[in-house]
């Protein structure tokens, strides 16, 4: 079963700013306080394709499980892995096109897809109506412009696939572990998890955005050099309260 | 921004951060920034070495690579042509 959630918005911030809000977005709590979730984030790939000019980037962010606690509780830890792994790992990758002013993101999660795969795409462009505004301006940063955003979440529960096999060797022993399945009904499952997270990403969602908006505004004040001198500040902290 | 998965790569990522935010920030947000003049390419060598390694240990290269398998099978079937 799939589920798709499709949005749109719009930043009155310019299409380059937006961009680089994308890359701080989970940088520190201090520029983000909706960031205090993600525990680690790395850079796997990162490339300019010399035929396109595009910025191709592949990163690995760790976060405390997205997933809800109704849905945790929902299941066995035989496929939960148990308590200890409540982190997944999200892999996203984006493409960057600054002469044709967009930006295409997709973040998944790598572990726990057998229960729920969430895949989210983003793409982000300078508003058809001011071609010039993305051009490489000589100050990308200018306060003027607008961004546009349509983001798709997708979720697929594979759990019903998953624990058919299950069922069917656990079939002959009904009263044991296998009869929690059977008695909810994989399907009804199976469409509950999607339901569950459906509303808990509607509502990330709206975190994500007000994320955003913070390092946007942030960017407006200081300027770069401002947000790379917060950054450096609060890892210097955390260096000593270490 | 944040920390490294791996303790022992923190320095370096946060040595390529840096340089990356520059780089994208002062050029190629200004259309001068093209795979031949990225002066942070040493770093991310260095980064992407002590990374590797991390990554292993985790069993994260594993799960790249079924994600990578996952990911052709759900674009033909869910979301048609990608850009």
């Amino acid at each position: 079963m799939v589920l798709t959630h499709t949005t749109n918005h719009t930043y009155n911030h310019p299409f380059p700013t937006v961009t680089l809000a994308f890359f701080l977005r989970y940088c520190t709590p201090q520029l983000n306080p909706f960031a205090n979730h993600v525990l680690s984030t790395d850079t796997i790939a990162q490339h300019v394709d010399p035929a396109t000019g595009r910025l191709h980037t592949t990163r690995i962010h760790l976060k405390k499980s997205k997933m809800p606690p109704a849905v945790m509780k929902l299941l066995p830890t035989s496929l939960t892995g148990g308590a200890a792994d409540k982190a997944s790992y999200i892999l996203e990758t984006s493409v960057v096109d600054m002469k044709e002013g967009w930006m295409s993101t997709e973040s998944r999660n790598l572990n726990f897809v057998g229960v729920l795969s969430v895949i989210e795409k983003q793409t982000y462009s300078a508003p058809a109506t001011s071609p010039s505004q993305h051009v490489t301006a000589p100050n990308p940063f200018a306060s003027n412009g607008t961004t546009d955003v349509a983001t798709t979440v997708i979720f697929r529960s594979r759990l019903g696939e998953r624990i058919r096999d299950k069922l069917h060797t656990a079939h002959h022993d009904a009263s044991g572990e296998g009869g929690w399945f059977s008695r909810l009904g994989a399907r009804g499952v199976q469409r509950s998890i999607e339901s569950l997270a459906s509303t808990k990403t509607v509502d990330q969602l709206g975190k994500s955005r007000e994320g955003m908006q913070k390092i946007l505004e942030r960017l407006r004040q200081t300027g770069v050099m401002g947000v790379l001198e917060l950054r450096k500040m609060a890892r210097e902290r955390s260096m000593e309260a270490a | 921004m944040s920390q490294s998965l791996a303790k022992q790569c923190n320095e370096v990522k946060e040595r390529y951060d840096t340089c990356f935010l520059k780089w994208y920030s002062e050029k190629y947000l200004r259309g001068i920034g093209t795979a031949e003049n990225n002066e942070c390419s040493e770093l991310f060598k260095e980064y992407s070495q002590c990374l590797k390694v991390a990554l292993k240990e985790r069993g994260i290269d594993k799960l790249l690579e079924e994600a990578r398998e996952d990911n052709k099978e759900n674009d033909a079937v869910y979301l048609g042509r990608k850009k």
